[in-house]
């Protein structure tokens, strides 16, 4: 395995192999305390109201910050289960990706089970390599016809059934128009640096919150398919004054230049895993569509590296994908305490209005 | 010639008869050899038995071998036949799919003999394996597809006849409080509870006719290795029927962002189509899927769990989140309802749910589902504890129109009224908020209902929410200039509670002592009115020995004419209270008067005197029927008191 292949993607980091990187060289260490920087900051209750008077929120520049913080609070919310649903999908290119394994480790190789792979592999690679715009086409359409196929006699179109089901988990959980890109965009437009004499008090707390936030859940996007990503920001303005934006600006700049690769390829993900499963399904197609019997020992070598690697990335994802789906919903269900945690307070801030 | 981790012993057979022939070549040289012990001679002959008798082995291998090929052939012929066919072959007939499962099962057990030879050569076993193989791999493909038109084509829809849903009025706490009318709210403690006892419902959501066949197709697929296949293809046209099924109850993909921006209107409306289809899906759908899961791949280990819950998850997790977003909104009292639909129907399915996902691995769905359970249950409380304290902050500047009923007083009554529906729910929920009961309900009450509903949870909060009622009313009464129409006001409003209460499953929750009491309070101010009003103005009949009777019957009757200008346009909409009222200020009013005739008829006061007690007794009938019987033109003063 080439040496640039393991660098763990950001988000392989955070979730999956955070303990891994720990035991990997010492080149790692500054992007550890990035990442318990980050950390420390990712927590979003809302501790920096607490204690604090009640009515000094509720009045202005306050009142419309904390608005503004909710309303990023909610899309976070729905980036949340958009990329719960990228991550069953993930999970369904695992499956394909196991079968692909499980044909191609038997021995010797023979054309059925290259077939099979091959089945499998193209299944994969549709799933994979589609354009996040393409899951706004309901699959009932595809599924139509594929039912009718036979019985209209409409010929021997053999496709496989498989082949249409890209990421069908996407369309699953979120709304049919719905945009990731543009819920990133509309959550980081109106996030105004505070100025001079509002850099005191709360506005600079609430201001370093959202940039948390937006900046999570961008990364999340970038990482992890969800529903309609094109067009999704690579950048975004954070002040170089502030003491805490080195940390974020420095991510920022190594996810953005992977996003544009990203884009540039057509890939699922700037997850590292899938990534590398997407690379490993080309090769081995390659290997597939030129198999003959019988093949070369090198390239049966080659293929057999190749399969245990795709083994191995299997055995991560079946580890790991389950467990960063719940962190996901942890942050998820963080943000809504955190959000009912400071309406209470406007609340209370508030001189009580009648309702009548 | 032993190969290491190899199953057989022996190479393929023309290898073998090479290598045996090549032996007993040898063995025959070395037997020319004369200077042979005996020994060593006794070894050749041993050796040369085994080796005929592994020629016979070989032999009557390839006989067998020949049998293996030709078995091959026939299952690849039935195979193949079907490639170019574009018909279905389980629409082609029993006996057709019967073939082709077994000509898969021959392959199968081709495959099985060859595996026992070795397969490190290049001879003709070998060829024939991967032979095998290949049709194998077309056969599985075929299964796939024909697994997936079977489940398609033959799945069933089904209809609830059995289960219906309460439809409840809604509630809009707004303004005008036009939604609040009292005859939209009569029926509404009705409430449905079928669904509750009865824990069968699941239903063939394909025909069941079919589970042979989608079994058999599981039995070989999962037989030739092929289980992932199989798995991935049945969850993925699940997922599909069972998203489908949603759309079907209506159910359309919201965002949360969307869900927060619905109209209250817009919102109700699909929360009841929320709860309606999470009843459906959790209680009859999801238990008809894990049953025919189970069916098809009970026999395959924890695969039918595996797929259960793959096909279920995503979907499960929409409803959740819906939830979710729900119990994020603000606590309008108009919600509260919805919540406790919500929380209810939750509470209800608890067992369907930990039937469904009770497996150690999906301990996170049922977590997630408590969650929301909780969450539902604690935004229910707040939004009932809230709508106490909205009720004890609602003001006005302006004193309510002719002393009526206000229109918070019907709003908080047939709110409250609605909510004995949810009792045993509310009483669960509230057992851990503190509240300040008023009117403490004491020992005296009588009957086992009533005493357990008054010392409920509920009952205290219930008596809690119309005290803050009272207070406000009490607040508001005090915005009258006229201090008899205060009095007018709070009977009008204190008897419309205590009608509310006597007339509904509220009575169980404030008990008699509460009626009692309320009605004394109806006594007090009937009292304080009549005293306010009339005790000047009969006054004013009463010889003081300075003031002449020209001069009293003048004032006497100037302030009755102003009485009756004034409390005429009052208004007390209920006709038995009104005339309770008109006969007790009579009984006050006429006797003073006729004693004050009777005294002064022989004083020639009879030009002064303007009406008969005959007169003023039909004239005070005519008292808060809301109309001025003299100033009908001058209405629009009437605001201004």
């Amino acid at each position: 395995m080439p040496a640039t292949e393991n660098q763990p993607s950001f988000l392989g980091r955070i979730s999956i192999r955070r303990n891994q990187i720990i035991a990997m060289d010492g080149n790692h260490e500054q992007e550890l305390e990035d990442l318990e920087l980050f950390q420390r900051h990712i927590e979003f209750k809302a501790a920096l109201i607490m204690g604090r008077d009640p009515s000094q929120i509720s009045k202005p520049p306050l009142d419309r910050l904390l608005s503004d913080y909710m309303e990023r609070a909610v899309k976070a919310l729905d980036i949340c289960n958009a990329v719960t649903g990228g991550v069953d999908s993930i999970r369904e290119c695992q499956k394909l990706a196991e079968i692909v394994v499980s044909a191609l480790e038997q021995k010797p190789i023979g054309d059925g089970q290259v077939k099979r792979a091959k089945k499998a592999l193209s299944a994969l690679m549709s799933a994979s390599a589609i354009d996040d715009k393409e899951n706004n086409h309901p699959r009932y359409a595809e599924r139509t016809w594929s039912f009718g196929r036979r019985g209209n006699n409409s010929g021997g179109n053999h496709k496989d059934r498989t082949n249409h089901g890209s990421f069908r988990s996407l369309s699953m959980v979120v709304a049919k128009n719905w945009s990731a890109a543009k819920q990133i965009q509309a959550m980081s437009s109106n996030l105004a640096v505070p100025r001079g004499g509002e850099s005191t008090g709360l506005v600079q707390p609430v201001y370093i919150m959202s940039n948390v936030m937006v900046f999570v859940m961008w990364a999340l996007v970038a990482a992890i398919p969800c529903q309609e990503r094109s067009g999704l920001l690579t950048h975004f303005q954070i002040p170089k004054q502030f003491g805490w934006a080195h940390a974020i600006i420095g991510m920022q700049e190594k996810i953005g230049e992977e996003w544009k690769k990203k884009e540039k390829k057509g890939s699922a993900g700037l997850l590292e895993e899938v990534q590398r499963m997407e690379k490993l399904g080309q090769s081995l197609i390659e290997f597939a569509d030129g198999f003959q019997f019988p093949a070369e020992d090198e390239k049966l070598e080659e293929a057999a590296a190749q399969v245990a690697e795709l083994a191995e990335i299997c055995q991560r994802m079946e580890e790991g994908l389950l467990p960063l789906q719940q962190q996901i919903r942890e942050v998820f269900h963080r943000i809504v305490r955190s959000r009912r945690e400071v309406l209470d307070l406007l609340d209370h801030g508030k001189v009580s209005q009648p309702i009548i | 010639m032993v190969m290491p981790g190899c199953q057989s012993m022996t190479s393929t057979y023309e290898g073998e008869q090479h290598v045996i022939a090549a032996a007993q070549h040898i063995l025959k040289v070395l037997g020319e050899n004369k200077s042979l012990t005996d020994d060593f001679r006794r070894v050749l002959t041993e050796l040369d038995s085994h080796l005929s008798a592994m020629t016979i082995i070989t032999e009557s291998k390839r006989r067998g071998f020949a049998e293996v090929e030709e078995q091959l052939k026939c299952a690849e012929r039935k195979v193949r036949r079907w490639d170019s066919n574009p018909s279905l072959i389980w629409d082609s007939g029993p006996t057709e799919a019967s073939e082709y499962i077994q000509a898969v099962n021959e392959i199968h057990t081709v495959m099985e003999t060859l595996g026992g030879l070795s397969m490190n050569d290049h001879g003709r076993p070998k060829e024939l394996a991967f032979r095998a193989q290949c049709v194998q791999q077309i056969a599985m493909s075929r299964l796939e597809e024909e697994l997936y038109h079977i489940l398609v084509q033959h799945k069933q829809s089904f209809e609830l006849k059995n289960i219906s849903f309460p439809s409840r009025v809604d509630f809009v706490y707004d303004e005008s409080f036009v939604s609040v009318e009292d005859e939209i709210i009569n029926d509404t403690s009705q409430r449905d509870n079928s669904g509750r006892e009865s824990n069968e419902y699941t239903v063939d959501l394909i025909d069941p006719l079919l589970i042979p066949d989608i079994k058999s197709i599981a039995s070989v697929m999962f037989a030739s290795g092929y289980d992932r296949e199989f798995c991935e293809a049945f969850i993925g046209n699940r997922k599909d029927a069972l998203d489908e099924h949603l759309s079907n109850l209506e159910i359309q993909k919201l965002s949360i962002d969307d869900v927060l921006k619905l109209e209250w209107d817009a919102l109700s409306c699909e929360i009841k189509k929320w709860v309606w289809a999470v009843k459906i899906i959790i209680r009859v759908y999801l238990a008809s899927e894990k049953r025919f899961c189970n069916q098809i791949l009970g026999d395959f280990g924890s695969h039918d769990s595996y797929c259960f819950v793959e096909i279920s998850r995503a979907s499960i997790f929409y409803l959740l989140n819906f939830g979710e977003a729900i119990a994020m909104g603000p606590y309008k009292p108009e919600k509260l309802f919805r919540f406790l639909d919500m929380y209810e129907v939750l509470a209800d399915l608890h067992l369907d749910m930990e039937g469904l996902f009770s497996e150690v691995a999906n301990a996170f769905v049922m977590s997630e589902f408590h969650d929301l359970l909780r969450r539902l249950g604690d935004s229910a409380s707040a939004t009932f504890l809230n709508f106490r304290n909205a009720i004890a902050l609602d003001s006005s500047m302006h004193p309510f129109p002719r002393g009526e009923i206000h229109h918070l007083t019907r709003y908080v009554m047939n709110y409250i009224k609605t909510l004995t529906a949810y009792c045993d729910t509310l009483n669960v929920l509230l057992k851990d908020q503190d509240v300040d009961d008023p009117n403490p309900v004491f020992e005296t009450d009588n009957g086992q209902d009533i005493c357990t509903s008054a010392f409920s949870p509920m009952g205290c909060h219930l008596r809690s929410i119309t005290s803050a009622l009272e207070s406000n009313l009490i607040r508001r009464s005090k915005l009258y200039k006229d201090g008899s129409l205060e009095h007018i006001f709070l009977m009008n409003n204190i008897h419309y509670m205590v009608q509310k209460v006597k007339g509904s499953e509220l009575r169980l929750f404030f008990g008699d002592e509460w009626i009692r009491k309320h009605n004394g309070k109806l006594q007090q101010h009937a009292t304080s009115y009549e005293r306010a009003t009339w005790s000047f103005v009969v006054s004013l009949l009463r010889d003081d020995g300075r003031t002449s009777l020209k001069e009293r019957c003048r004032r006497f009757s100037n302030a009755f004419d102003d009485v009756y200008k004034i409390q005429t346009r009052w208004c007390i909409p209920d006709l038995h209270l009104r005339e309770d009222l008109q006969i007790s200020t009579s009984q006050k009013v006429i006797p003073a008067y006729r004693a004050f005739l009777g005294i002064n008829s022989r004083n020639g006061s009879d030009k002064y005197i303007k009406y008969t007690s005959d007169d003023m007794e039909k004239m005070l009938l005519d008292l808060f029927a809301g109309s001025s019987m003299s100033l009908r033109n001058s209405r629009s003063n009437s605001h201004k008191w």
